[in-house]
């Protein structure tokens, strides 16, 4: 008997445990939530080696079900204050904590706690993937290109401030929910970003990490109170850009521009889909910035070739981002997207309004940017100064990898 | 044709930290392991241990216990398999999904006593 297990199906089913657990115990109790979760697991990859049970979600909820049980019994030695569990209703009520509807539920107050304001954003990003998506600490260091125990410090930060601030399990209600939608879709989109931009040679963590960013806005979307025109928004864009995917490395593991990219390797039923979020997202008069922004990916998409996209429009969109949130970066974009479409006096209009050390660690691209000006415009000296001093800024190894081709081209 | 058992050495997966995710792809190569040797008739049976131990030693009948985390590396389980020779049993054990992990596959024969 061959069956095949559902991908991630522990990984889930673990930040599914965990939030229910945490919902019937309370955030105070978290790490021996994690540690009876984590035994379930354990316990279920060894007796599943032989056989697997029939219907394994099933199996892992009742695994869940008897955790309820150890957990108390733990707890009660430690003598504090916890409701009788004997029989009768309240039993019947835990019971109903593990049906699909309640889980869905436990799973969202857990991502409004790890995206609760009160976290610091880097804190938030480790302790919603190890929460609600079940990665560890070493999955999430590698993911997010850092060092375990980094990670680890994190986490046990963002648990000692939910203690400390007594943050409360829940879904925010009334005029708190707009805004802490939003730091929720930030964090988010933080997540999909550190996949999609993250240019790690192993494509599978990318791509983890960002269908990790769609599934958790896949369960706001879920709540009529939560699936607002900004999570509909934020889920098209991503939808779009991960359309992309797949056509943004070539075989020798080179990064690929949008110039150069194969647009029969992007995926059209993301596309397709993100076109239904899309049209969901615009029945509304206020426009987020997810809002231009997969307006503008999505004019990208559009365009049947890269010479053929339509970059007043994408101007237009940037324009409207800028205003609604004026940093350097869309500055840059709006200089590059004035070369695309060769009105180089704007470039440099935007260029000049830039000033490249606010750029950070991104300074690179502005260098870059410049530099294609200055080749445009037939000015090779001042071109390969600034593709040098991009060379000097850059750290990423395929973005200084393309560079130098570029470097090559001026020569 | 004789039997054999293999016997699994190594860390405890609670010692290891793994995460769901690896649990699953560890379970999911045992699986395969164990399918491959089913089909093929050659798999007699086994046992998954827990990590805990209650050791009783000497004269004395010292008794500790210990859990895994105390000991380097401890016995997590055991197959046994039907197979023509120790060679026969080597090949099988290459597909023992935890070297990586630094486990170990020990194999001995089962004394066959005169009637």
């Amino acid at each position: 008997m061959e069956t095949k297990l559902i991908d991630h199906l522990f990984r889930h089913h673990s930040g599914k445990m965990v939030s229910v657990l945490t919902r019937i115990f309370g955030l105070s109790n978290l790490e021996i939530i994690e540690d009876a979760v984590q035994d379930t697991f354990l316990k279920a990859s060894i007796s599943w080696r032989k056989q697997q049970p029939e219907n394994l979600k099933a199996w892992l909820t009742q695994a869940a079900k008897n955790r309820v049980l150890d957990i108390f019994r733990k707890l009660k030695t430690t003598n504090k204050h916890l409701p009788e569990l004997k029989n009768g209703t309240q039993t019947i009520a835990i019971n109903d904590l593990f049906l699909d509807n309640e889980i869905e539920d436990a799973q969202l107050r857990m991502i409004f706690t790890a995206c609760h304001p009160k976290l610091d954003p880097k804190d938030q990003i480790a302790f919603a993937l190890k929460t609600i998506s079940g990665f560890s600490a070493k999955e999430i260091a590698s993911a997010l290109l850092t060092k375990e125990e980094t990670i680890k410090k994190r986490l046990s930060r963002a648990r000692k401030v939910i203690k400390t601030k007594n943050l409360a399990f829940k879904i925010p209600q009334g005029n708190e929910l707009p805004e802490r939608i939003e730091s929720v879709l930030n964090v988010i989109y933080l997540i999909f970003n550190e996949g999609f931009h993250s240019n790690k040679k192993d494509i599978l963590i990318q791509k983890e990490l960002c269908g990790e960013a769609i599934r958790l806005c896949k369960m706001l979307l879920k709540n009529k109170y939560t699936k607002t025109s900004d999570v509909y928004a934020l889920f098209a864009l991503m939808c779009f850009h991960s359309a992309r995917l797949g056509a943004k490395i070539n075989t020798e593991n080179e990064l690929l521009d949008l110039k150069t990219q194969d647009r029969n390797k992007w995926s059209f039923p993301l596309i397709q889909l993100g076109n239904v979020m899309m049209n969901k997202a615009v029945e509304t008069e206020n426009f987020s910035r997810y809002h231009y922004e997969a307006a503008i990916v999505g004019e990208h998409i559009k365009a049947p070739s890269f010479e053929q996209t339509n970059w007043d429009k994408i101007l237009d969109w940037y324009k409207c981002l800028y205003q609604l949130n004026p940093t350097p970066s869309y500055l840059l974009t709006m200089a590059v997207v004035c070369l695309q479409s060769e009105n180089y006096i704007k470039a440099n209009y935007y260029f000049e309004q830039i000033n490249p050390d606010d750029l950070a660690q991104r300074a690179y691209l502005f260098y870059g940017a410049k530099a294609d000006y200055f080749d445009k415009t037939n000015n090779k000296k001042e071109a390969l100064k600034a593709i040098d001093l991009a060379l000097e800024k850059v750290t990423n190894k395929l973005e200084k990898e393309f560079l130098e081709k570029k470097k090559l081209a001026f020569l | 044709m004789k039997q054999f058992m293999m016997i699994f050495i190594g860390a405890d997966y609670t010692d290891l930290g793994l995460s769901p995710e690896e649990m699953q792809a560890r379970m999911g190569k045992w699986f395969a392991w164990g399918n491959k040797m089913g089909e093929a008739g050659i798999l007699k049976g086994g046992e998954a241990l827990t990590p805990q131990i209650r050791r009783v030693a000497g004269k004395d009948r010292v008794v500790t216990d210990l859990t895994s985390a105390e000991v380097k590396e401890i016995v997590g389980g055991y197959y046994t398999v039907e197979a023509k020779d120790f060679d026969a049993v080597q090949e099988i054990a290459k597909d023992f999904p935890d070297y990586d992990l630094g486990g170990t596959v020990e194999i001995r024969e089962i004394m066959v006593f005169d009637r």
